[in-house]
C-alpha cells in the first residue's frame, strides 16, 4: 500500500502544479471571468428548451458544475451542429444536448467520460458532455465534478 | 523447443555460437511474454489519445521481429536435402526482411502520424480516468505505462546485440533496432504527454517526428541489407556497415596454396552461413584431394564457412573478386 500511498501523493503534488493545462486557456478564463458559456442543444430527457428557460438533468449538471468554479452559466440555444461549430470557434466552452459515447463530433471536439448510462429500448446508452477539444484543463475538472455528481 | 540446438543446416555449431543461440531463443520468448503484457496495458489506458494508439500498434508491430526469428531459427536446424540443396538457411534472409519491413513500417507510420496531426493543429484530448475511485489525469497513467512499455526494450535490446553478431544473425540485430526504437518513442511519448499536460499541444506531434526520423532510417538500412542478402551481393558484416573481411582472409589463403595460379572468390550470405566458391587457375595439374585439402583448409577460417566450393578451372568467370580489398588497381 505505501508505494500506492507515494505515487498518489506526487500525482497530487503534480497535479497541483497545474498539470494538465489547457492550450486556449479556457478553464482559466471561466474562472477569472466567472462566466461559463455552455451550448445547450434541447434533447428529449437531457435538455428541455422552452423561452428562455434551460431545464433538465444535464443542465443541473452544468449549473453545479459552474457553482462549483465559481461561475454563471451564460446558455446558448442551439442546435447540435451549430453547437458544434461555435465550440471549434472557440466561442463556447461547454455542449451538452443529450450527447452520447457514440457522437459522430467525436474528432472535433473533447467528448468527456461518459458519466451516466440509460437504457434505452434495450440498448445502453451512455450519455458525455463536450468540452472544446484538448483543453485538458477543462475537461479534466469538468469529469471530476461529474465523476463527485455521481456518488 | 527440446535442447540445444546444435546446427545450422549441416553446419556444426562451435560452443559459443550454441550457447549464445539457446540464450537468443530464451530472451525472444521472455521479450515475447513482455510485449504482449505491453500491447494489454497500453491498450488499457490508451483512451482516445492519438499518441498512445501510435505506441500501441508500434508495440504491435514489434512483436514481428521475435515471432520472425523464432520461425527462422527452427527452420534453419534442419539439414540440407535433395529438395533443399542449399539447406533452409535463406528463411534468415526472409525474416530479415519481414523484421526491416516491420521497422519501417513503423517509422512511416509515425511520421504520417504525428505530421499530419502537427499540420492539422491537432489538439489532442487527454481526459480523466477513475483508479480506485480516484479521478486521475489519464497523462499520469499513460506516462507510467509508457515507463513501463520502455524499460524492457532497454534492456533486451542491450542483451540482443552481442548475441547476434556472435550468430552473425541479422535478424536478431534488425530485432535490437526494433527495440531502441520502442524506447525511443516510449520517452518521446512520455515527453510529448508532459508537454500537453503543460498546454503545449504541438509537444507530443514534434517528439513523435525527431524519432520517427530516426525510425524510418533504420528501417531503411535494414530493408537494403535483407533484399542486398537475398539478391546474392557479396557477403556483408552482420550490420551492413562493409564488405565481410572473411572474403578477403578466403582470398589470402588461396593464394598462399603452392599450386595456386590465378583465383577468384564469391561469397554470399545464405543467413547466419556463407556459401563460399573458389575459382581456381591451378599452375600445374591438380587432384580432387588437393581441392578437397584446400577447401577445408578455408572452411577452418570460421565456423560460418561450411558449404565452401573448390572449382578447378582454365579460365576465371567474369566479375567475381580476385584481388584483396584495397589491393585493387584504381579502388
Amino acid at each position: 500500500m505505501r508505494p500506492l500511498t507515494w505515487a498518489l501523493a506526487l500525482v497530487l503534488l503534480l497535479t497541483g502544479c497545474g498539470i494538465p493545462r489547457d492550450p486556449d486557456g479556457t478553464l482559466e478564463r471561466v474562472q477569472s471571468s466567472g462566466v461559463l458559456r455552455a451550448a445547450a442543444s434541447p434533447a428529449e430527457g437531457s435538455v428541455a428548451v422552452d423561452g428562455d428557460d434551460v431545464t433538465g438533468p444535464e443542465v443541473e449538471l452544468v449549473e453545479g458544475f459552474a457553482e462549483s468554479l465559481g461561475a454563471e452559466v451564460e446558455w446558448h440555444v442551439m442546435g447540435e451542429e451549430p453547437a458544434v461549430d461555435a465550440m471549434e470557434r472557440g466561442e463556447v466552452d461547454l455542449l451538452v444536448g443529450g450527447l452520447t459515447d457514440q457522437s459522430p463530433y467525436a474528432p472535433k471536439v473533447g467528448m468527456t467520460r461518459p458519466y451516466a448510462e440509460s437504457v434505452d429500448h434495450g440498448e445502453a446508452t451512455k450519455h458525455v458532455m463536450a468540452v472544446p477539444m484538448g483543453e485538458n484543463a477543462m475537461q479534466s475538472a469538468l469529469e471530476r465534478y461529474l465523476d463527485g455528481a455521481a456518488r | 523447443m527440446s535442447g540445444r540446438t546444435t546446427h545450422f543446416g549441416a553446419t556444426s555449431l562451435p560452443p559459443e555460437q550454441r550457447a549464445a543461440l539457446h540464450r537468443a531463443k530464451r530472451l525472444q520468448y521472455v521479450g515475447l511474454a513482455y510485449l504482449t503484457s505491453c500491447v494489454v496495458v497500453v491498450y488499457l489506458v490508451m483512451g482516445s489519445s492519438q499518441a498512445m494508439k501510435v505506441a500501441w500498434i508500434e508495440d504491435l508491430l514489434s512483436l514481428i521481429p521475435p515471432i520472425a526469428f523464432l520461425l527462422a531459427a527452427h527452420r534453419v536446424r534442419l539439414p540440407p536435402s535433395p529438395a533443399h540443396p542449399y539447406g533452409r538457411h535463406r528463411a534468415i534472409g526472409t525474416a530479415h526482411l519481414a523484421a526491416a519491413v516491420a521497422l519501417l513500417a513503423m517509422g512511416l507510420f509515425l511520421v504520417y502520424d504525428s505530421g499530419s496531426g502537427l499540420i492539422a493543429g491537432d489538439h489532442p484530448p487527454i481526459g480523466t480516468m477513475q483508479v480506485l475511485g480516484h479521478t486521475v489525469w489519464s497523462g499520469w497513467l499513460m506516462i507510467a505505462a509508457m515507463v513501463y512499455t520502455g524499460v524492457g526494450p532497454v534492456i533486451l535490446g542491450r542483451l540482443k546485440q552481442p548475441l547476434a553478431r556472435t550468430l552473425h544473425d541479422k535478424v536478431l540485430l534488425a530485432d535490437a533496432d526494433m527495440n531502441k526504437a520502442d524506447w525511443m518513442t516510449a520517452g518521446a511519448a512520455i515527453l510529448g504527454i508532459l508537454g500537453i499536460g503543460l498546454g503545449l499541444w504541438w509537444a507530443d506531434g514534434v517528439a513523435a517526428m525527431v524519432i520517427a526520423t530516426s525510425i524510418v532510417k533504420d528501417g531503411w538500412t535494414q530493408v537494403k541489407g535483407a533484399t542486398d542478402d537475398l539478391g546474392d551481393t557479396e557477403a556483408k558484416t552482420v550490420d551492413d556497415s562493409a564488405v565481410h573481411p572473411l572474403v578477403d582472409e578466403v582470398l589470402a589463403v588461396t593464394r598462399r596454396t603452392s599450386w595456386v595460379g590465378k583465383v577468384a572468390v564469391r561469397l554470399r550470405d545464405m543467413g547466419h552461413v556463407f556459401h563460399a566458391e573458389v575459382f581456381v587457375v591451378p599452375v600445374e595439374g591438380v587432384t580432387a584431394a588437393q581441392c578437397d585439402d584446400l577447401a577445408s583448409e578455408i572452411a577452418g577460417l570460421d565456423w560460418k564457412l561450411d558449404d565452401v566450393v573448390v572449382a578447378p578451372v582454365a579460365e576465371l568467370p567474369d566479375g567475381v573478386r580476385t584481388q584483396q580489398r584495397g589491393l585493387e588497381p584504381g579502388e
